[in-house]
């Protein structure tokens, strides 16, 4: 005969709603889990869908992730000329916030080393690669521009060719892909005002050279509105991502580092950078949540099954009179936790299918979780019904012969 | 039957220390034979209900012996077989209220009791009980909603589950009106003749002596046979 269950019975209202409250709490804690394992997975997708062998970036910053990365546009040439290089693409990334159709889009801006790169390594969930040098993005759906549209950066148009999914950064903005001929492009935006601006400052140069002086057709060049002034350098890059045979890579990492200007990390280093720079804090926070909730959890459920146990007090006397072993009874307290645990289990697990896809960031159930979540759950209540157990034990049979 | 089902032996047990040290036994030497139903009477405080405990194998006696079926099973204090399942396999205990586990029905009650003691078919056997002292009818009824006479027969059913050969009670019929404590006792005589079981029955309820066999009365710790009821029997009923 079962006694935990027939104990249960009698208090089902009680053990359900308790049962109820566990189970909210676990769902907290394993959205936060989850939250956070999708915070390291968007984190590193950036990075993975990249598929570099080598993050070659300015020297002594850990960009361009971390932090901000400027590399001479010449690093693409020279490193592609390094024996063992198969290819060597330049990487550019910023943030943006622009309204589009009255709403405000924090965009990651990701640029792809057209034409080596047209986007082939990222997971795609419609449309297709980008097929032009010039006014097509790839995005996340997470924008929210469905494929088709355009969207409008420094005064260009950008058709939306392409739509790939938890495509997030570590901040968990959404990432756009464009060229990097054409992040530049928006990275150099100018209002009208500055252009007018500059081109009088050219003006005023060319007056003063020799130059200017002698070829006076050049100051309507100048003058001309449709004209932009020559940037004395092509703009920086974030980073040149390198790739090399597995048995040229030690040889190929070598030479790179020899360069004066620049640091070279391997793609796992370049995911530790950004797990460490980025994601470290929000773990040590969601795990101090995590073990708060956890041993919240662990008490409510001490205090539930040690209630129960002492509520059963002169029930368990006249079962010791009876002789009944303690194993008996000690297995009709665990009993109890291990099915408040189940049922706690459960009842997240079930909350959690509804409501993980509706949170703003991604929960992702790791493999991990899946397994380690209910064996905690597991022993987490095992250790809650010690006090009870404890009474258990206490409980003297003599008790039960006073009324 | 040749050995008593129960004996003891020069039991004594204090409670407390020094000026405040109650003797609850003293000296106190008993013998039951099975088949009998024996009454323990005495005022309040006198140590009937230590003197169940001690037999009960639940709290022994700090000195003296106690032998079970002829063998010693707690010697000064100290236990020589496994008390627990000694309860379990052969003991059978009635309290003043009833004391039934509440949060299983009367059937179950009875049937935990023969699956303790280790018994075959225990629905089966829990029914029959429950037929035996006619309380069938509310066999799937919680301890709470049954009447104290009710409880009081689920609970002798119980304490009849292992087959006991000895059957300890402490005031049984002290929640029960004249009439229904008379049926309680009478029932207790039935279950000490017809099953073989020794009865101790500790009451102060003087006007049921005539269903006992023996009687024995205890006064400041010390126990004596009581061949007459002591007090003349109340006239007056409550
Ligand atoms: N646990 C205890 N601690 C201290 N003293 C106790 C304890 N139990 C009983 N006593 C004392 O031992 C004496 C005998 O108690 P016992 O309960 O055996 O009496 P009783 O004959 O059953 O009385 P009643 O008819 O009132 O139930 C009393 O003086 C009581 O105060
Ligand atoms: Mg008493």
């Amino acid at each position: 005969m079962n006694l935990a269950l027939r104990d249960v019975r009698r208090h089902l209202a009680r053990f359900l709603g308790t049962a109820a409250g566990l189970g909210l709490l676990l769902t907290v804690v394993i959205a936060m889990q989850g939250i956070y394992a999708g915070m390291v997975d968007d984190a590193t997708l950036l990075t993975r869908a990249m598929q570099a062998d080598f993050w070659v970036v300015q020297r002594d910053t850990r960009g361009p992730f971390a932090e901000a990365s400027r590399v001479d546009p010449s690093l693409e040439a020279r490193a592609a000329a390094v024996p063992g290089v198969r290819a060597a693409r330049p990487y550019t990334y910023q943030l943006i916030q622009r309204d589009h159709r009255g709403r405000v889009l924090r965009i990651a801006l990701v640029g792809l080393g057209w034409p080596d790169d047209p986007g082939t390594s990222l997971p795609l969930v419609q449309g297709r690669r980008l097929q032009q040098p010039h006014g097509e993005m790839i995005a996340d759906t997470s924008l929210g521009i469905p494929l088709g549209e355009t969207l409008t950066l420094a005064g260009e148009a950008y058709r939306v060719v392409g739509l790939t999914r938890n495509a997030l950064t570590s901040g968990g903005d959404s990432v756009a892909f464009l060229t990097v001929a054409d992040t530049q492009l928006v990275a150099l935006e100018q209002p009208p005002e500055a252009l007018r601006l500059e081109r009088e400052r050219v003006l005023e140069r060319l007056r003063r050279t020799d130059l200017g002086r002698g070829q006076p057709g050049l100051e309507d060049l100048a003058a001309d509105p449709r004209w932009r002034a020559p940037a004395l350098a092509s703009p920086p890059h974030a980073a040149v991502l390198v790739q090399a045979g597995p048995e040229s890579r030690a040889a190929v990492r070598e030479v790179l580092a020899g360069w004066g200007d620049v640091t070279v990390y391997t793609q796992a280093e370049e995911e530790a950078l950004l797990l460490g720079g980025v994601v470290q804090r929000a773990r040590m926070q969601i795990g101090l949540f995590t073990v708060i909730l956890t041993l919240t959890a662990g008490v409510i459920v001490t205090m539930v099954i040690y209630n129960l146990s002492l509520e059963k007090t002169h029930d368990l006397a006249v079962l010791k009179l009876m002789g009944a072993p303690s194993a008996r009874l000690l297995g009709l307290v665990l009993q109890q936790s291990w099915l408040l645990g189940a049922l706690g289990y459960a009842a997240a697990w079930a909350l959690g299918e509804a409501v993980f896809p509706l949170f703003p960031r991604r929960v992702l159930l790791t493999p991990t979780l899946t397994w380690l979540a209910p064996l905690v759950t597991f022993g987490v209540v095992t250790v809650a019904s010690v006090l009870g157990l404890r009474h258990v034990l206490r409980v003297d049979p003599a008790r039960a012969l006073e009324g | 039957m040749d050995a008593p089902a129960v004996e003891a032996r020069r039991l004594t047990k204090t409670y407390g220390h020094g000026s405040g040290a109650v003797r609850a036994l003293d000296d106190v030497s008993l013998s039951l034979a099975r088949g009998t139903v024996a009454a323990l009477l005495g005022p309040s405080g006198s140590g009937k209900s230590t003197l169940v405990k001690a037999l009960g194998f639940v709290s022994p006696a700090e000195h003296g012996e106690v032998r079970f079926g002829g063998r010693v099973v707690v010697r000064d204090g100290v236990a020589l077989a496994d008390l627990a399942a000694l309860r379990r396999r052969h003991l059978g205990f009635v309290f003043q209220k009833a004391n039934l586990t509440t949060f299983l029905d009367a059937r179950e009650n009875v049937e935990l009791a023969c699956e303790l003691s280790g018994k075959r078919d225990g629905r089966r056997r829990a029914r029959e009980l429950l037929a035996y002292l006619e309380v069938s009818h509310r066999e799937r009824s919680y301890p709470e909603t049954l009447s104290g006479g009710e409880q009081q027969r689920v609970a002798i059913a119980r304490a009849l589950a292992n087959e006991p050969s000895l059957v300890l009670a402490d005031e049984p019929t002290a929640a029960l009106d004249g009439a229904r404590s008379r049926v309680v006792m009478e029932l207790f005589r039935r279950v000490a003749h017809e099953r073989g079981a020794a009865v101790l029955i500790v009451t102060h309820d003087h006007r049921a002596l005539d269903v006992f066999d023996v009687l024995y009365e205890m006064e400041d710790g010390q126990l004596r046979p009581a061949t007459s009821p002591p007090h003349p029997p109340s006239r007056s009923s409550p």
